[in-house]
């Protein structure tokens, strides 16, 4: 990269001031809106991980089965599935006793009605509504067991909010990366209609059209740069003020923020380089 | 090195260029003289490929005709030092930078090597002590000089003159012809086209005559410009002749500014 470039770039943006700041507001308000939504996303995703890890599978047994039978089912649940625990017939019982909290309500019960179970804490791969009922199929092919319970609608609806909060987030990223090719179009359109002098004496002097371009392709990404830092300025401040009020808010992480800016810049790169090809052309010969 | 086959341009209805058929070597100096509008700019536009002949070939060095793409465009404009009437330097340039932006178009060179090299381009037109002047504050020759220093820096094979005296008075007019009669003996080809016998006797070299579209070559002493301009049209385009004076076209003794 030429220095002079870099100058260049430096030097249309302090002489075109007006026209930078108010491609850099109309960015950054195209920035933080995607930036609000890539947050929502990420806390959404959060919740829902944490909502994920409380998924399990149960797995109701046959009674008096063998010790060594058990051993084997659940080293096969272990294998496929993920990581077992037994409950056994009177651990059962107390579990819901102690849920239940009054023991006068289970003193008609005269014998113990609960099976023996595997809670199944699955793997990740295994936490979409598909995937478990797959397994929940699979896992009743087995003859010690009686019956596989796992909260299918629960993880339907779960599966459909997560799905549909990714989708948004990509729905809003598609829309505001063509809004912004359509602000740096327009500020590159104009910025080049202004030096259209300068750009018609370099045409003359064997000037490629790479080689004029690449001045306003790094004054749209210095635009750009200012841009998502301040947008991402911006949505922190906001997620510091949901945070006080609402528990378990979280930032980006610093990797999805670099991504942010790297998304942005690449848009920038991509929109202004075919921009410039389509005016340099109708700038002429 | 350069070669027009058959040429003819119209635009529109108007004939510029009737079926020319002319060659120039490497090396050569050679003027074009014709009254305003009698297809000088347009020859110098054919061979810049900034327009394209209605019909005929036109060959530059390894470029032979036909619609050349931008990239092979911008590649020939590169071997070729061209000179405008109207200068055409960046206003918002110093001289240093207008001169210096022929060698980053051409690429391949550090800061430090391109410093070197248009400080002698400027010092050979006499600019280098107003290196770090806007061209609104140059006069018009000197204006004239750093757009002969920005066409000469990267020492092309072959430089174009549009008029280069046109806006010049005589003592500046003088100078430019003689830096450009100078950069011609180093071995550069020179085409230059004005409406002046007098640039023409100073320049030397091989002369044509362009009329009505036509092109031929004139032997020096005989009366090669044809029938006067109408008056309206060169006063219209401001290439009214230059007044005569004296010490005219006289090379200044010390070469320079």
């Amino acid at each position: 990269m030429h220095p002079y470039f870099w100058r260049e770039a430096w030097r249309s943006f302090r002489a075109h001031r007006g026209l930078a700041m108010t491609s850099m507001l109309s960015l950054i308000a195209s920035l933080t809106l995607c930036g609000l939504f890539v947050l929502l996303d990420h806390n959404a995703r959060q919740a829902l991980r944490a909502i994920g890890d409380r998924r399990e599978m149960i797995v109701y047994l046959k009674d008096e089965i063998p010790e060594t039978e058990l051993a084997v089912l659940m080293d096969k649940v272990r294998q496929y599935f993920g990581e077992p625990t037994y409950v056994d017939r009177k651990q059962a019982w107390q579990e819901l006793s102690d849920q239940i909290g009054d023991p006068d309500l289970l003193s008609g019960v005269e014998d113990n009605p609960l099976p023996a179970s595997i809670r199944v804490r699955l793997k990740p791969e295994l936490l979409g509504f598909a995937a478990m009922e797959q397994a929940a199929q699979q896992v009743l092919e087995f003859p010690e067991v009686e019956d596989v319970r796992y909260g299918a609608e629960y993880v339907r609806r779960l599966d459909r909010f997560s799905g549909g909060v990714r989708l948004a987030t990509w729905a809003v990223g598609a829309v505001v990366a063509l809004a912004m090719a359509l602000v740096l179009f327009n500020t590159l359109r104009l910025t080049v209609l202004a030096r259209r002098h300068q750009v018609e004496v370099m045409l003359r002097l064997g000037a490629s059209d790479r080689f004029i371009a690449t001045p306003y392709v790094y004054e749209a990404m210095m635009h750009m740069t200012l841009a998502a830092v301040i947008s991402l300025l911006l949505v922190f401040a906001l997620q510091q003020v949901v945070a006080y009020r609402l528990d378990g808010v979280t930032f980006l992480p610093w990797t999805t923020s670099l991504a942010f800016i790297g998304g942005a810049l690449a848009v920038a790169w991509v929109a202004s380089a075919g921009a410039l090809s389509r005016i340099l052309r109708n700038i002429g010969s | 090195m350069i070669a027009f086959e058959h040429v003819t341009k119209r635009y529109g209805e108007r004939l510029a260029l009737d079926d020319v058929t002319w060659r120039m070597d490497e090396g050569e100096c050679a003027v074009l003289l014709g009254h305003s509008a009698a297809g000088k700019t347009t020859m110098l536009r054919l061979i810049m490929h900034e327009t394209q002949p209605t019909s005929g070939v036109v060959t530059v060095g390894t470029f032979r005709g036909g619609r050349l793409t931008r990239a092979h465009r911008a590649l020939l404009r590169r071997t070729i030092g061209v000179i405008y009437e109207d200068f055409r330097l960046l206003p918002d340039r110093t001289v240093y930078e207008n001169v210096a932006l022929s060698m980053y178009i051409a690429g391949h060179y550090t800061d430090a090597e391109v410093t070197p090299k248009v400080r002698r381009a400027l010092e050979e037109a006499g600019l280098d002590a107003h290196r770090d002047l806007l061209p609104a504050e140059l006069s018009f020759g000197e204006r004239q000089r750093c757009a002969i220093a920005r066409a000469i820096v990267m020492r092309p094979a072959l430089i174009l003159a549009d008029e280069p005296t046109g806006a010049l008075e005589p003592k500046s007019a003088a100078e430019v012809l003689s830096l450009l009669l100078r950069i011609q003996r180093e071995g550069a080809a020179l085409l230059v086209g004005t409406t002046r016998a007098e640039v023409a006797n100073v320049i030397g070299g091989r002369r044509y005559v362009l009329e009505e579209g036509a092109l031929r070559e004139v032997t020096p002493g005989a009366s090669p410009v044809p029938a006067p301009s109408p008056p309206r049209a060169a006063a219209a385009s401001g290439d009214a002749p230059m007044p005569q004076s004296p010490d005219l076209f006289t090379p200044p003794a010390t070469g320079g500014a």
